[in-house]
């Protein structure tokens, strides 16, 4: 039954997807700035016959509708085109990037959720003590400051001056493991190469942390606040009536509930976490979307760009769908 | 079995002690069942609480003892009071909407008190103990079965929101039976459910006190629940006991001008008059109590001396007892 649910909902994201790809479609070439004048360099340096040549290599001297229409074909059929710059298929180039971006996102995550969770729920527990109140004070600092900057900072403070962490790549040389994943703790693990594990995961803890500062902030005061709900509630004191230790009363009864709005918050996040890197992916040289996007955008690589922006709209659906489905299990009022 | 001696408490808030239980004296004898009245914040529920150790921060026992099987609960450690917890003493609260922990299973909540007291723990056998689990699980059903929940088989796989209110108030009384507890707490327990339902529930923790011989504590605010079901009665007024007797004393024959205020206020068919008689002014502020007596504000037989110290409790014989001066 449920799984039955979840392909109703995968099925429904295809006009979702279709409406995206139009919609980038038109606004890309909307934007000003023609790609075939980028990749020219200074005017009058070829021939005019060079630039038709280039602007028919990329169907870019037919009318617009017609330009769509090979696009939506295609698109249908899986092949989002070739990048007009790196003039191989653009699910390549995006099927190198993908993985890079999710180990960054899910490291991010994982870094947010290990620390916000524990905090949210001792604050609330010792509500109004110093410890409640500095680290409430802390969470503060992380929502306002700009993650760019604490990335900086980062990477000067343990990379540069203590030596401590890589501060750019996912991994140095002289690994060799075979790709399956492109997911590189997965893909070493797979290899049983536990060198090339180890380096890259100290190559993923500075990153992680820059970007996962925000939401490990967000994900604290969201649990903070639900717990304090929580812990009024009826069903906690009868969970110590029954003669539970404080502990499990905490952690069973009343974080079980508490979770659900930590959990709402979560999938959103994951969804920028996994959009909106550009940043952190560029401080810290990290080869993933967020720099193929920027790179594409400044170079007007129309299908690059077109690429992109669908997986970004693609992963937004997923990480929808994968928090209601999470939201089933931890919730029991709520089918899918 | 239980007995609450000189029990006072008080919540510490910004605007000075608040003290919603004071000097309180209440006895419960194996298999009684004693009835605590009152109006809403007079301090019924939080002696309740006193009793399991669980009022919430700020709150604080200033002196008193609750003797329970001979022990003192106030002295025990918070081990010896889990152990107690659940076990020994039981707690049915007033909302079973709200009570039921909505994220896990009916059947699971029922068994959790069983496995916490190791009821069944020389069950030994199985993968990861099913044996033990499959008697819990026997005994759930069971218990199920007997608070009237139908098809317990089913219903003991379903979530809370999937029973309704008076269901859910079974699931809780199975729950506070399931280890055998020699004494029931009952916070309001019909308070949240409609007419009906309320009798039966009534009818089902009657047929528990006679058939378990649980002693039972019934805090309610209906006088008439209070009478039919109780063998003794405890009024209470702003954290103190104004009057206490067997039911039928303090029902036919009430002393308090609270009592009496009480019962005047109780709608009758019988009766041809159009209104009925409330108790003129409202409950006084416990953070401004002094040691005088608290109804003094809305007495109608108030006089003098009633102002001038704390009020004796009085026995107007046969064990039942009045604190108010018109019989001391």
């Amino acid at each position: 039954m449920k799984s039955i649910k979840i392909l109703e909902r995968l099925l429904a994201a295809i006009p979702i997807m279709i409406g995206v790809a139009i919609l980038v479609f038109l606004f890309v070439r909307l934007t000003p700035g023609d790609p075939v004048d980028l990749m020219m360099g200074s005017a009058g340096s070829v021939s005019q016959q060079e630039i038709q040549a280039l602007q028919e290599e990329f169907d870019l001297d037919k009318p617009l509708h017609v330009q769509l229409y090979i696009f939506l074909k295609d698109v249908v059929r899986g092949d989002l085109g070739d990048s007009f710059t790196q003039r191989e298929p653009v699910t390549d180039i995006i099927g190198r990037a993908l993985p890079a971006t999710i180990e960054l996102a899910f490291g991010a995550a994982f870094f947010a959720v290990l620390f916000a969770i524990p905090i949210g729920v001792y604050s609330a527990v010792k509500q109004n003590s110093i410890t409640d109140r500095l680290s409430m004070a802390f969470s503060f600092l992380g929502i306002s400051m700009p993650a760019f900057w604490f990335g900086i900072i980062l990477i000067i403070v343990f990379g540069v001056k203590l030596g401590w962490l890589p501060i750019s790549g996912r991994l140095d040389y002289g690994f060799n493991f075979p790709s399956v994943t492109g997911l590189y703790l997965i893909d070493t693990v797979l290899a049983r190469d536990w060198p090339a594990l180890k380096n890259a995961v100290l190559h993923l803890i500075l990153p992680s942390i820059a970007l996962g500062m925000q939401l490990l902030a967000v994900l604290a005061r969201v649990t903070r606040s639900s717990m304090l709900e929580v812990l009024r509630q009826d069903y906690v004191t009868l969970a110590r009536a029954k003669g539970l230790r404080e502990f499990i009363v905490i952690v069973k009864h009343a974080l079980r509930n508490a979770l659900i709005p930590t959990i709402t918050v979560l999938g959103i996040q994951i969804g920028v976490l996994l959009g909106g890197n550009m940043i952190i992916e560029t401080v810290f040289a990290w080869p993933g979307l967020g720099r193929l996007a920027v790179d594409s955008i400044f170079s007007r690589d129309f299908p690059l760009i077109q690429g992109v922006v669908m997986i970004y709209a693609f992963t937004y659906v997923i990480a929808n769908l994968v928090v209601d489905v999470l939201y089933t299990y931890i919730n029991p009022k709520i089918t899918l | 079995m239980l007995e609450i001696k000189n029990l006072a408490m008080a919540f510490e808030t910004e605007r000075g002690l608040v003290r919603a239980v004071n000097k309180v004296d209440l006895s419960v004898a194996e298999g009684e069942v004693m009835g605590i009245v009152g109006e809403s914040g007079c301090g019924k529920s939080v002696t309740l609480l006193n009793i399991l150790g669980l009022v919430p921060h700020p709150g604080k026992v200033l002196s008193g003892e609750i003797m329970f099987q001979g022990e003192d609960l106030l002295k025990k450690s918070k081990k010896e009071m889990r152990d107690i917890r659940g076990k020994d003493i039981a707690m049915i609260f007033q909302d079973p909407m709200t009570t039921l922990n909505p994220v896990f299973r009916i059947g699971e909540q029922i068994r959790e008190s069983m496995r916490i007291h190791g009821l069944f723990k020389d069950v030994k056998g199985g993968f990861f103990k099913s044996a033990r689990k499959h008697a819990e699980k026997d005994r759930a059903v069971e218990l199920m079965e007997e608070v009237g929940i139908p098809s317990p088989e089913t219903r003991y796989h379903n979530f809370p929101h999937e029973f309704s209110g008076g269901m859910q108030q079974r699931a809780l009384i199975a729950i506070g039976l399931s280890c055998k507890p020699k004494l029931l707490l009952a916070d309001e327990p019909t308070t949240a459910l409609d007419v009906t339902i309320q009798a039966q529930i009534l009818a089902l923790m009657q047929k528990i006190n006679q058939e378990h011989g649980a002693g039972i504590i019934l805090v309610t605010h209906d006088l008439g629940v209070a009478a039919e079901f109780c063998h003794k009665i405890a009024v209470m007024y702003a954290g103190r006991i104004v009057e206490q007797g067997r039911t039928e004393q303090v029902m036919d024959n009430p002393h308090h001008p609270y009592t009496q205020g009480l019962l005047r206020s109780i709608p009758k068919m019988s009766s041809k008059k159009d209104r009925i008689e409330p108790i003129p002014g409202g409950v006084p502020d416990l953070a401004e109590l002094k040691e005088e007596c608290a109804f003094y504000p809305r007495c109608a037989k108030a006089h003098d001396k009633c102002l001038s110290q704390e009020v004796p409790m009085f026995d107007a014989g046969e064990g039942h007892t009045v604190r108010c001066y018109l019989y001391g």
